[in-house]
């Protein structure tokens, strides 16, 4: 299924007829769809479902072998690095480095990155992912799955890209932290930021996204926005997810 | 590059946290520096003791009283080689070999004082040379170090980032690999020390320079060889698993292999086997000490025509030094004939295990560091050839003096008559005969260029594994 609605604006994303053979076996197949500016995309599936290897074609990590993808308008393989220069990539069980503390991971990836930033910058987008105070000056190692999320994000934010690439950003997590989470996203969106994330939560992707695709076996197999209420309907969702052996 | 140093910085900051890494970077640190104290003494005593057993040698051999020249040719003499300043740090075969030998007349005596006794002065500790630790240990620290180095960002998720970041793989590769290499610096400061002091005691600063240069490459090798596993494989344990086998098939399967290949390679007869066919040969020639000896019955015509003479007693020289002069003559030359022959099988069999250097850097670097150090089996074969001509030497100036000095008359009689016999002992002045001997190492040129061939191998390995890293990194992938 594809997105036929119209767009007015470059979209931030956009696959189109992606298919993709990983090791002789097809992972992708003829998937297509976009993600607009300061829209909030989550791309929803079962295990292998394929949501992973879309995020990483998007970063020019692995090639279509059919159709494209394009960063902004421009054909990924053709600028890889004006791809991931617009994007922020979380991916999946990120952990950083267990031996620094927030602040030196942070420094750290930001530094290779080419980017200065100073201590109140650092401090201020701790704040803003609200990882607590007497947290940050400890190694990682000694951090919960939560805190170390809300770093990791913190290093996006940092980037200050328009993209975030979330791969299952809210896994592990507990409920308060997952609500505070998708808060944060939708500022984040409304701030102008693209969002695509992906994940298995069904209710979590109908709360926080714009829309929803439904990724199944490689396939693209439904596509979901918010209805009258503004809100996208979890049991439709969910029925749809749960249709196994469908299309 | 500022880049690639942060990456490395980030590396050892990393190593300097974790407990595992600064433990075992100590242990080897100890090591190293015990080992090359006790070897560094061990071997300043022995050449100090050597050079004086020389000098106290050749002072005995000058002390002789008056004798017969003959009972020189068996009082002998003794040849000691000195070590070279760098067995400091490798003392090669020194330890097989022996490093002194006893000459005298009609034979040629293998190599003794093997280091057996000074391993037991140093509690065992004297075994483990600064080279060996730096052959099998170091590598050990760089696995225990380095397996992980890319794993661990692949495991973790951080390796994703930095690419997804824009990173390339490139540059990440450079970082880690710089990261290794300082630590190899530090791992190295031991052997340049040792090297400035080998320097300062004397030796050429080429052969020195090149030495702490061979252990520069064979680390290098070692880094370059962690950094390429954990940048192509793809789980931690694997990694090291792999890193571990290669190091145990290398540094200890393979050197055993080569011994035993060079051994059924080159055939070498064994000691019963080769004295056997000497002692039949030396039949032949006769016994010098037996003038009468049926052996010498051409001799005897040759000489008595020479001279224009019908019998023995009348020659103008002692009949009896000219057949012990003779006989050591001929005798030399088979004993020297089977040496030649040992030796020369010695060498191919050297040859044959300096080979497997292709398939194990440990054997490539042993080979270049025995013979940048002075301490290889061709020094101690020169030593062998050297000792021998002084041998040979002083015992035909014996015969001579028997010859020239000694009537035939007094010789022959001196068992039954004092005063004949007192009349055959020749004045101890002329026992200054003897040469002095001072063993010294080969040129650093020679020496540099039997190390060609090893560090060339080591250069292959490294040429081999930058390619492999450089691929690696080109299509490094989250
Ligand atoms: N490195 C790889 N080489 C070959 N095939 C792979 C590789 N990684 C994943 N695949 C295959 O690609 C398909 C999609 O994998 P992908 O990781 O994109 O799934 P996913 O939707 O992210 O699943 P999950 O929810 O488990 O993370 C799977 O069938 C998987 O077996
Ligand atoms: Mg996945």
């Amino acid at each position: 299924m594809t997105d036929v609605e119209p767009l007015a604006v470059t979209p931030a994303l956009e696959a189109h007829a992606l298919s993709l053979v990983r090791e002789g076996s097809r992972v992708l197949d003829d998937v297509s769809f976009t993600v607009a500016p300061g829209e909030i995309y989550a791309l929803l599936g079962g295990n292998g479902a394929g949501k992973s290897t879309t995020l990483l074609t998007f970063l020019g990590f692995l090639s279509p072998s059919g159709g494209s993808v394009q960063v902004n308008g421009r054909e990924v393989g053709a600028d890889v690095a004006a791809a991931r220069g617009a994007i922020a990539y979380l991916p999946e069980a990120a952990t950083l480095y267990g031996h620094l503390d927030a602040y030196e991971n942070l420094a750290y990836f930001l530094d290779l990155a080419g980017r200065r930033v100073d201590r109140a910058a650092l401090e201020a987008a701790l704040d803003q992912v609200a990882l607590p105070p007497e947290a940050r000056g400890r190694r990682m190692q000694t951090y919960s799955k939560g805190m170390r999320q809300k770093t990791a994000i913190a290093l996006a934010l940092l980037r200050d890209t328009p993209i975030l690439l979330l791969d299952e950003p809210t896994s592990g997590l507990d409920p308060v932290a997952i609500d505070e989470f998708h808060a944060m996203v939708k500022a984040l969106a409304a701030a102008g930021r693209t969002v695509l994330m992906v994940t298995h939560d069904v209710y979590g992707a109908c709360q926080v996204a714009d829309r929803v695709g439904l990724l199944r076996g490689g396939r693209l197999v439904g596509s979901f926005e918010a209805g009258p209420q503004g809100r996208i309907d979890t049991e439709t969702v969910h029925a749809a997810f749960a249709a196994r052996g469908a299309s | 590059m500022s880049l690639v140093f942060r990456i490395a910085r980030e590396e050892w900051r990393l190593w300097s946290r974790s407990r595992v890494v600064v433990i075992a970077a100590l242990t080897i640190a100890v090591l190293v520096g015990v080992t090359s104290l006790l070897t560094a003494r061990g071997v300043a005593d022995q050449a100090a003791n050597r050079t004086a057993r020389q000098a106290e040698a050749e002072a005995a051999f000058f002390a002789q009283p008056d004798r017969h020249p003959h009972r020189m040719v068996h009082y002998g003499h003794y040849a000691f080689r000195t070590p070279p300043p760098l067995a400091v740090f490798d003392p090669g075969v020194d330890a097989v070999t022996g490093q002194s030998i006893f000459l005298e007349g009609h034979r040629q005596n293998t190599a003794m004082f093997a280091d057996a006794r000074s391993g037991a002065d140093l509690g065992g500790f004297a075994a483990l040379t600064p080279a060996s630790l730096y052959q099998l240990l170091v590598p050990l620290l760089l696995i225990v170090l380095g397996h992980g180095i890319v794993l661990r960002e692949r495991e973790s998720g951080t390796l994703a980032v930095h690419l997804a970041q824009g990173q390339s793989g490139l540059t990440l590769m450079l970082g880690k690999a710089l990261a290794l290499a300082g630590v190899g610096g530090l791992l190295l400061l031991p052997v340049a020390a040792l090297a400035l002091a080998a320097i300062a005691g004397g030796e050429a600063p080429l052969a020195a320079v090149l030495l702490v240069g061979g252990y520069a490459l064979y680390l290098a090798v070692w880094a370059l060889f962690v950094l390429a596993v954990s940048l192509w494989l793809d789980r931690r344990s694997v990694a090291l698993g792999m890193l571990v086998f290669a190091w145990l098939v290398t540094s200890l399967v393979v050197p055993r292999i080569a011994i035993d290949a060079a051994s059924a390679a080159v055939e070498a007869p064994g000691k019963i086997e080769s004295d056997l066919a000497m002692l039949s040969r030396q039949r032949a020639i006769g016994d010098g000490h037996n003038a009468a000896d049926p052996a010498f019955e051409a001799l005897r015509k040759q000489v008595l025509d020479q001279y224009g003479k019908q019998d023995v007693a009348q020659l103008p020289i002692n009949w009896r030094g000219v057949v012990a002069d003779y006989s050591e003559k001929k005798l030399t030359a088979l004993m020297n004939e089977i040496a030649e022959d040992r030796m020369t099988r010695e060498a191919a069999q050297s040859r044959v295990v300096t080979a497997f250097g292709i398939v194990s850097p440990a054997l490539a670097l042993g080979a270049a560091s025995r013979a940048l150090a002075g301490t290889d089996l061709a020094t101690h074969h020169r030593f062998l050839r050297e000792s021998e001509v002084l041998r040979y030497d002083f015992v035909q100036a014996l015969n001579n003096l028997h010859a020239r000095a000694l009537t035939y008359a007094d010789d022959a009689a001196r068992s039954s008559d004092p005063e004949a016999e007192a009349r055959t002992r020749v004045s101890a002045k002329a026992w200054s005969l003897l040469a002095s001997f001072r063993f010294v190492p080969d040129p650093a040129s020679a020496r540099a260029a039997r190390a060609v061939q090893p560090l060339g191998l080591l250069v292959f390995w490294l040429a081999v594994l930058c390619c492999a890293v450089v691929v690696g990194a080109r299509r490094l992938r989250p």
